[in-house]
């Protein structure tokens, strides 16, 4: 089954209304948030990557009170309250970035009840995908071992759809794992051209009308939002619409100031992606391009106002049959080469969010350099999404987010031996494994597999 | 034909009449007639048709010829060069059509109506409801006055009437287009043959309801039905034959039209004729090029629409992006049709039918002449072809004696662009379809007034409906174009506007006798009059430079499959040697380092050490491959690709063992092609898992530019078959629509199957006694199961579905070919080793739905630790190009050996489809297949670098890159076509289709039965649900969700 066609199951159990049988207790993860960093913590021996510079042989990463306090190469001189984990023949990374998930707010696709990702409306700036995230999902432990520590969750459908967040893997609730709550305003462009496809039951000419209404619609909101953030500097006695509130910090203050907080564009079109880049500009507002597929087409623009990119997966089918069947798996590259700002987000379902860095891959298998790719995945999305000083990169200062493999995260045969969230160091396991060992016991009982 | 023969034969007309008068002409009384009302009428029935060219057959004119016509039929056809009109005995009137041409009148072979279908409780009913071949043309009114004059406008005169809908659709009948008369007491117009051919289509029914749901189970229905009448039609029956098996007949029954609305269709139906050793033929699409070689290869009559497709928009950058280069390819080929099939030497009729605007028919084959289709050929298409197909060639199709006086004639020949119909005759009844332009009024005027001295002067020209008028004489006074030019029989009006007038002045006048009289209105003025005569031939046109007619610029030959990435010709079988390579062999010699393959008639000479490398003659290429890798080709259990377009499900009813997927497998889908180029060279093509017993599926090899889907089977593969288990069969996510389908629990699934099993041991046991049960296309492969000759593959997720089907097979003595997905199957793999042949699913997708919530990475590793033959397959197009890097999760999850994990993708999947004697490992004898990678192919950082199949390279960087530079030419190339379009100087008008009424200028969409109707708008709805949700709809796609009616809706609305 394709991703689409679980994507068409989800919609029609939707349409249907079905009525899920789901327990609660069914999207349960045993793993406990592990404690807080005791007494600082030195890696040593191991093959150093930052990310932010050039890789260290033999390097060391010391941490303390969940922040990295040194970097470099050899061992650093510690002191006795240090914990010093050997890590020679290892690697360790930054902790790998999912920037656009819905990581516990979709837990069984085809099951209603366990799904949270859209609210009623085509406009509801108010929800935030934060709040509804089950921190016991399933998905995070599954996710974590294979080095995902930090996730984008973003809502889906309508034209406002809602505030992302970004969370970390590991913690007791909801807000325990966010890290930052308006990390993106998702706003889905609409579209700029009629369909001249056979279905499309409305003429050309009914269509522009509706593309026309669209905007206005959109063009509309997006006014009296700003409206909304004047009048309550002029008149704080003014009575609080949450929608516009919500927008907020995604909009240029009441002095013109611009927004603080990005919009995430969603545009794959050329025409949408040059009309929706014009539009978010026009109104001071911080687009940050989603999908992008045509956007190497656009490239000055993107360039000029330095309008990043999440790139949504490599894995993927080229827009037509006659496009080059690596066109999905090329993108990545085409847009370094125009000298885009962009990252690399799966754009597969959550479940399968720990194969993120194969995405990534995929575009080296096709000309993408590695560094270039392992950045992709770690300090790019943090950047665009706003947490770049923290997060992504082994640096002193940084949170100490990490991961330690027994090789390049690219290959699915690396292995992620540890994993440390703020200085934290993670259980690795999950129901995967415990399921594992459980069934490994059976056959081991019936002497089918030895002890 | 001899005009000569024909001349001796004109004597003895008054003899002949008698013995062809047929009952039912308008002018005779008949049989089927009352009394008249009032007096019998004998009007006067006889006509000769001097002076034109008589086009009495494909390629043989008369000049000049006389055509004598009497009571309906034709007399004679002869030469009448050097006679004289005024001689015709007999009284007959003469018609002057000299200058004009007369053609056989067309037949059209294919023109719908709608017949009621029978009641459902009829007694001889078919159980179901598409299967109505007692339906019958002539027991409906048929065509209604407005839709015979508009076949008729284009040049039609007699029809093959086809009840619309369902699978057996009825008897067609071929008629005359002629109007019955007023008068009931008239003979009404003749039916030429009443029961033509018995009807045969694919539809399919409603998104939720009846069986079929698919093509493949259309296609199921009829191979079924015709069993069963074939059976019927065998000797020794006690009972009589039901009514619906004897209309059907057997091998020498009716002729069966197949109606097809997809090049692949038509294959299909050709496969059901040959199986039944029946005659048949086929109406087509307009899409036959893109399938030519192995439509002709068939060479089935065909009928055939003239439907082109509309010029995409490429005006824009966004827009162009959006276009398809096979939508190009197909705008600028679909002209090219006729001709090509022509010219593949099958027998062609063309139908005006299947089109959005018939009036556009005669401009559509003018366009394909230009393309190449000859004035013979295209004549034969409109009427001996037809008239041969439908076995009425005694009555219609030639212009010759005793035949019926059922004529085309036209004012220029058939494929030039300005011929206009004049006339078409029915029956010996002649239709005025076009004025001819008078002659008589073209020239130069001179028009006295009493009120002055110089005459003005008009121009008129008729056939170009212009006219300028001169006050005064040529050059005096200036020249006003007429406007509201209007020319009625002998009455012509026209209006003026001049500067020195207040008003627009109004004219009229009549011709008579050369004398043109007129009255002109200034105004309130009281007016005048005018008269006068012609004194000048229309002045001499300048030549126009009429630009000599471009020939279309269209390219001859385009490969297969249509489209990009098409091959103009089967890679060659090579003999190479591949040196200094890293073999995987999948095989007893695991990996070996520094190795060498060796291939040469499509078989592998020698896979091991580079050093014991036997020495290979001079045929031999050597390619150094400079220490990259060798796999065996990838092997894929569980592949869709190619099938959704034609529905990949049968999912209407609960076991439908008798469909097989191979009826829904386009080999040219663009996924094929992309599976190349990710190593895949094997795939099994299964059916859906909508119901516990699915259909059969099909081994094929990605042999890329196959002619003809068989092309790509692979000969030997043991059969297999679809089951499935779980949420899918018992509905849990179709919606609260979906709860009365037996099976509705996991208890009812097994229960079923037992159900199904019992029944076919019952029928195999019946036949091994000697009996001669009613072949059951159904249980017959049900049989094929137990008595283990076909292998189920069995789509399940929890381990208690999956150990339930495990006992069954114990119970019933069969062995499992494989479980599918199996994403629980290793909590019971001790049960799976014993019973099946292997398990096969997904590395490590989960969550999905809930029965996959227990999905686990290990699966695969701890079934095959315990001893289970396990493989990865994709059931996606898309994983499906990197199952290479699939394997490296039976490394990563579970410890297996790189070595073993590469053969869950080769040889254990080739064990798990019977086919590990021919490929799955490189080893000496088997099959050269195979897969050269840049680097280890368990590594994410590698790619495919060239996929061999059967020794032939199918696909490889460097082809393909050659590929994608004739893609981007062509895609240049019709797209500057059609800008440059817009950029011509002048905008070449269309040429203004013949004259027709108002009120047929938008031609209402085609009837569509109620369940077409329900499919449009179902799948519409679809669409704009995603569109109004802002998804990407993945153009190309269509059909992708596997809902298995996008496709005929696709089609449908096509003709709207």
């Amino acid at each position: 089954m394709t991703s689409m066609q679980r994507l068409r199951f989800l919609r029609r159990a939707a349409v249907f209304a079905l009525a899920g049988f789901t327990s609660a207790a069914g999207a349960q993860d045993f793993t406990h948030k592990a404690p807080a960093q005791s007494r600082p913590i030195a890696i040593v021996g191991g093959t150093v990557h930052p990310v932010s510079g050039p890789s260290i042989p033999n390097g060391h990463v010391v941490f303390d009170n969940g922040r990295i306090t040194a970097v470099g190469p050899g061992v650093p001189r510690l002191g006795q309250d240090v914990e010093r984990i050997d890590a020679t023949g290892l690697h360790i990374y930054p902790g790998l970035f999912g920037a656009i998930t819905d990581m516990g707010l979709n837990e069984v696709a085809s099951t209603r009840a366990t799904i949270d990702v859209r609210e009623v409306g085509d406009f509801t700036p108010e929800v935030r995908a934060a709040v509804a995230v089950n921190p016991d999902s399933a998905h995070f432990p599954v996710a974590r071992s294979n080095g995902i520590l930090t996730v984008g969750v973003v809502p889906t459908g309508g034209r406002v759809a809602g505030r992302a967040a970004v969370m970390r893997v590991d913690g007791w609730t909801w807000e325990d794992k966010t890290v930052l709550e308006n990390a993106g305003l998702v706003v889905v462009f609409p579209r700029v051209r009629p369909v001249t496809d056979w279905w499309m039951n409305r003429s050309e000419e009914d269509q522009l009308r509706d593309i026309a209404a669209d905007r206005r619609t959109i063009d509309t909101y997006f006014d009296q939002a700003q409206d909304y953030v004047r009048q309550r500097a002029a008149d704080p006695a003014r009575p609080v619409d949450q929608r516009f509130e919500a927008m907020r910090p995604f909009l240029p203050d009441a002095s013109g100031k611009p927004a603080q907080r990005p919009i995430l564009l969603y545009a794959s079109d050329v025409d949408q992606i040059a009309q929706g880049i014009a539009w978010a500009l026009d109104r001071g507002l911080r687009p940050i391009l989603v999908g992008g597929r045509d956007a190497p087409m656009v490239a000055e623009l993107l360039k000029t106002n330095d309008i990043p990119v999440i790139v949504t997966g490599t894995f993927g089918f080229p827009r037509r049959a006659d496009s080059p069947h690596d066109d999905a798996f090329t993108l990545p590259l085409r847009l370094e080469a125009a000298g885009i700002r962009w990252c690399l987000a799966s754009g597969d379902e959550t479940a399968n969010e720990r194969n993120l860095p194969y995405q990534a891959a995929k575009a080296v298998a096709y000309g993408l350099s590695v560094d270039r790719a392992i950045r992709a995945i770690t300090l790019s999305p943090a950047e665009i999404l706003g947490v770049g000083d923290r997060l992504g990169s082994l640096e002193q200062g940084k949170s100490a987010t990490l991961i330690v493999t027994t090789g390049n995260p690219l290959e699915i045969t690396s292995d992620v031996r540890m994993a440390f969230v703020d200085g934290r160091r993670i259980d690795l396991s999950n129901r995967q494994i415990k399921l594992f060992e459980k069934y490994l016991e059976k056959y081991r009982q019936l002497g089918l597999i030895g002890r | 034909m001899s005009s000569r023969l024909l001349f001796g034969l004109y004597s003895f007309v008054g003899l002949l009449v008698g013995a062809v008068a047929v009952a039912g002409q308008p002018t005779s009384n008949s049989a089927l007639s009352p009394p008249p009302n009032g007096m019998v009428k004998q009007p006067p029935d006889r006509f000769v048709l001097i002076g034109a060219t008589a086009h009495v057959a494909p390629g043989v004119s008369i000049a000049d010829a006389w055509v004598e016509i009497a009571q309906g039929r034709i007399v004679s056809v002869t030469d009448g060069a050097g006679r004289d009109p005024a001689r015709i005995a007999g009284g007959a009137r003469v018609i002057d059509y000299t200058g004009r041409h007369i053609y056989p009148g067309f037949i059209d072979a294919f023109v719908e109506i709608d017949v009621p279908a029978p009641a459902a409780d009829a007694p001889g009913t078919h159980w179901n409801g598409a299967v109505m071949p007692q339906r019958s043309a002539v027991r409906a009114p048929g065509l209604n006055r407005d839709a015979r004059a508009g076949l008729r406008r284009v040049g039609f005169v007699a029809a093959n009437l086809v009840p619309r809908g369902g699978v057996f659709q009825g008897s067609s009948a071929v008629v005359s287009l002629n109007d019955p008369s007023d008068d009931r007491s008239d003979a009404r117009p003749p039916v030429y043959l009443a029961s033509a051919m018995q009807v045969v289509s694919f539809q399919t029914g409603s998104w939720d309801g009846g069986y079929p749901g698919s093509h493949m189970g259309a296609v199921s229905l009829v191979r079924q039905t015709l069993s069963d009448a074939h059976w019927w039609a065998s000797p020794g029956h006690k009972e009589p034959t039901p009514e619906v098996f004897a209309l059907i007949g057997g091998e020498r029954g009716p002729v069966l039209m197949f109606d097809t609305n997809h090049e692949l269709k038509i294959l299909h139906a050709s496969s059901i004729a040959r199986e039944f050793r029946r005659r048949a033929v086929i109406v087509g699409n307009g899409t036959e090029y893109k399938r030519l070689a192995a439509i002709a290869r068939d060479g089935n009559p065909l009928v055939v629409p003239l439907r082109f497709p509309k010029a995409p928009d490429v005006s824009s950058i966004g827009r162009a992006e959006a276009v398809e280069l096979e939508e190009l390819m197909s705008w600028e080929q679909a002209p090219t049709n006729p001709r090509r099939l022509h010219q593949a030497g099958l027998k062609v009729a063309l139908t005006s039918s299947k089109v959005r605007n018939r009036n556009d028919f005669l401009s559509n084959l003018r366009e394909s002449g230009k393309h190449g289709l000859t004035h013979d050929a295209a004549l034969a298409m409109l009427t001996a072809h037809p008239a041969d197909m439908l076995g009425v060639s005694d009555v219609l199709g030639t212009i010759e004696r005793g035949k019926a006086a059922s004529l085309v004639v036209m004012d220029g020949p058939l494929l030039e662009a300005k011929s206009k119909i004049l006339d078409v005759w029915t029956d010996g009844r002649r239709h005025e379809i076009n004025a001819a332009e008078r002659d008589d009024l073209a020239g130069v005027w001179e028009l006295a007034t009493p009120m002055r001295r110089e005459p003005a002067r008009l121009t008129l020209n008729p056939r170009e409906k212009k006219a300028t008028f001169e006050s005064g004489p040529e050059g005096e006074a200036p020249k006003l174009e007429a406007k509201n030019l209007k020319i009625e029989g002998e009455r012509l009006s026209f209006t003026l506007s001049d500067d020195d007038v207040p008003s627009v002045i109004v004219i009229s006048a009549v011709v008579q006798g050369g004398v043109m009289t007129g009255w002109v209105q200034i105004g309130n003025d009281p007016g005048f009059s005018f008269s006068g005569g012609r004194v000048a031939p229309l002045p001499e046109e300048r030549k126009k430079a009429e630009e000599p007619e471009e020939k279309p610029q269209v390219p001859e030959s385009y490969g297969y499959p249509f489209g990009p990435y098409a091959l103009l010709e089967t890679p060659s079988q090579e003999s190479v040697v591949f040196t200094n390579a890293v073999l995987w062999t999948a095989g007893p010699r695991g990996v070996i380092q520094d190795g060498a393959v060796a291939i040469s008639n499509g078989k592998i000479v020698y896979a091991g050490p580079s050093a014991s490398l036997p020495r290979l003659d001079d045929r031999y290429r050597t390619v150094d491959l400079g220490g990259r890798h060798i796999t065996p080709g990838i092997i894929d259990t569980h592949s869709h690709t190619g099938t959704f377009a034609f529905g990949v499900n049968e999912g209407t009813q609960a076991c439908t063992a008798e469909v097989r997927i191979a009826d829904a497998v386009d080999p040219g889908h663009i996924n094929f092609y992309r599976q190349l180029a990710g190593g895949i060279t094997t795939v099994q093509t299964l059916h859906g898992s909508a119901n516990p017993i699915g259909g059969q599926s099909l081994t094929q090899k990605i042999r890329w530019g196959a002619h003809h889907p068989h092309d790509m089977h692979f000969q030997g593969a043991v059969p297999g078959i679809k089951f499935a288990l779980g949420e899918n069969v018992k509905q849990s996510n179709w919606g609260d629509r979906f709860r009365t389908r037996y099976p509705q629990s996991r208890m009812g699934v097994e229960t079923y199957i037992r159900d199904r099993f019992l029944a076919a041991r019952a029928y195999d046991a019946a036949r091994r006694a000697g009996e001669q049960p009613r072949p059951d296309l159904e249980l017959e492969a049900l049989a094929e199961i137990l008595r283990g000759e076909r292998w189920i593959h069995c789509h399940s997720y929890r381990q208690d579905e999956i150990l339930m089907l495990c006992r069954m097979a114990h119970e019933f003595g069969f062995r499992i070919g494989t479980f599918q997905h199996v994403l629980e199957g290793y909590k019971v793999a001790e049960a799976i080793k014993e019973a099946a042949v292997g398990a096969s699913g997904f590395s490590d997708w989960w969550a999905f739905k809930w029965e996959v919530y227990d999905a686990i990475p290990y699966a695969f590793t701890l079934m095959a630790q315990a001893g289970v033959n396990a493989s990865f397959n994709s059931d996606s197009d898309d994983l499906a190009r990197r199952m290479n890097t699939e394997s490296s999760k039976a490394v990563r999850y579970g410890g297996l050996s790189a070595d073993d994990a590469i053969k869950m993708i080769t040889i254990n999947p080739a064990i798990q489809l019977g086919i590990d004697r021919r490929v799955g490992s490189l080893e000496a004898g088997k099959d050269a297949d195979l897969v050269i990678w840049s680097g280890d192919p368990l590594s994410t950082l590698s790619r495919c670098e060239a996929t061999w199949i059967d020794g032939r390279e199918y696909y490889s960087i460097e082809r393909d890159a050659k590929l994608r530079e004739e893609v981007a030419a062509e895609r240049l190339r019709i797209t500057q076509k059609l800008l440059a379009r817009h950029h011509k100087k002048k905008e070449k008008k269309e040429e203004p289709a013949a004259d027709t009424p108002a009120e047929d200028d938008t031609p209402a969409p085609p009837r569509r039965s109620f369940a077409e109707r329900r499919l449009l708008d179902q799948v519409r709805e679809e669409y704009l649900y995603s569109f109004e949700r802002g998804e990407d709809l993945m153009r190309g796609q269509c059909g992708i969700c596997g809902c298995s009616h996008l496709y005929d809706a696709f089609m449908l609305s096509n003709q709207e």
